[in-house]
């Protein structure tokens, strides 16, 4: 787990894989910014191994974290869900992930499935972007 | 219909029997006697936008992100007020856009309120996107879905 000034580099570092993770984006936001945004939602970011993974709770539903990730790997997401199904005992998860990210793998070899397409929603590089909103519930994703 | 700047008195316009962070914050009938009453805090740092509608609601776009030129929108009506939904949506849709020059407006609508989402769709929301268990009401976790509504530039 780390702290918000160490996940701030490390998503940072991590640049254009990054981009979107839990609404960060460090190409556009600098350190201290993504550091206060993360402090702001509560969100806590951990490294597996060479990916970052992450989640927040919404306050609307604490049972319903929604979660992140640099990789196309399911292994460090699927080892974050059932960190959260056991000890956060979330019921439900949330994902959304920029169009063509290569995270859209990892959540679907974790049991996720789409849920909605939020149109224009990022700029990026001269025009606006789609996220994808993905969605499982704790008892229909994998195990680690 | 005219939307205003916050001001300390209307502070009692943010409390009322709507779902927390509803687009369309209209009084809910059945809301329990003994629960208490949503309550919003009142503007407090740049990273939100506040107007109010004298005597009837708030509207609050928050989540305000100037990069990608968006932000969530949620309005609460007080009691007597329901159908004042569609208009203010409409003028915080216009000001939002046009004024604030953003892209995109946002916001939650909870189908099991029984609240018709026809406010939304006449200030052009459309929905994006279905999250179920999205949210705690009378005691299960309810369906709650995203609308939104795209500047036509």
């Amino acid at each position: 787990m780390l702290d918000a000034a160490a996940a701030a580099q490390a998503l940072s570092d991590a640049a254009g894989a990054a981009r979107g993770f839990l609404g960060i984006d460090p190409v556009a936001q600098n350190c201290a910014l993504i550091a206060a945004e993360l402090t702001r939602t509560g969100a806590q970011v951990c490294r597996a191994g060479d990916a970052l993974v992450g989640y927040a709770h919404r306050p609307s539903q604490p049972r319903q974290a929604l979660v992140a990730s640099t990789s196309a790997r399911a292994e460090p997401v699927a080892t974050l869900l059932s960190f959260l199904r056991i000890h956060h005992r979330s019921t439900s998860f949330l994902a959304l992930v920029p169009a063509g990210s290569v995270t859209i793998a990892a959540l679907e070899g974790c049991g996720f499935r789409p849920a909605g397409v939020l149109r224009d929603h990022r700029y990026q590089s001269g025009g606006y972007h789609d996220v994808l909103v993905y969605f499982a519930k704790a008892a229909d994703t994998c195990r680690s | 219909m005219m939307l205003r700047g916050y001001r300390s008195s209307d502070s009692c316009l943010l409390s009322g029997p709507w779902l927390d962070g509803e687009l369309a914050g209209l009084p809910l009938a059945d809301w329990p006697a003994l629960a208490d009453r949503c309550t919003v805090a009142p503007p407090s740092g740049p990273d939100e936008e506040w107007c109010i509608a004298p005597g009837a609601g708030f509207v609050r776009y928050t989540e305000l992100d100037w990069v990608h030129r968006r932000a969530r929108l949620e309005t609460g009506l007080q009691p007597g007020h329901a159908d004042a939904a569609g208009p203010l949506l409409q003028a915080a849709v216009a000001y939002g856009l046009r004024d604030l020059n953003l892209h995109k407006l946002h916001g939650w609508v909870t189908p099991a309120t029984g609240v018709a989402a026809t406010a939304a769709e006449l200030a052009g929301f459309r929905r994006e996107a279905s999250v179920p268990d999205g949210i705690w009401l009378a005691g299960r976790a309810v369906e709650r879905q995203i609308w939104a509504v795209i500047r036509p530039d």
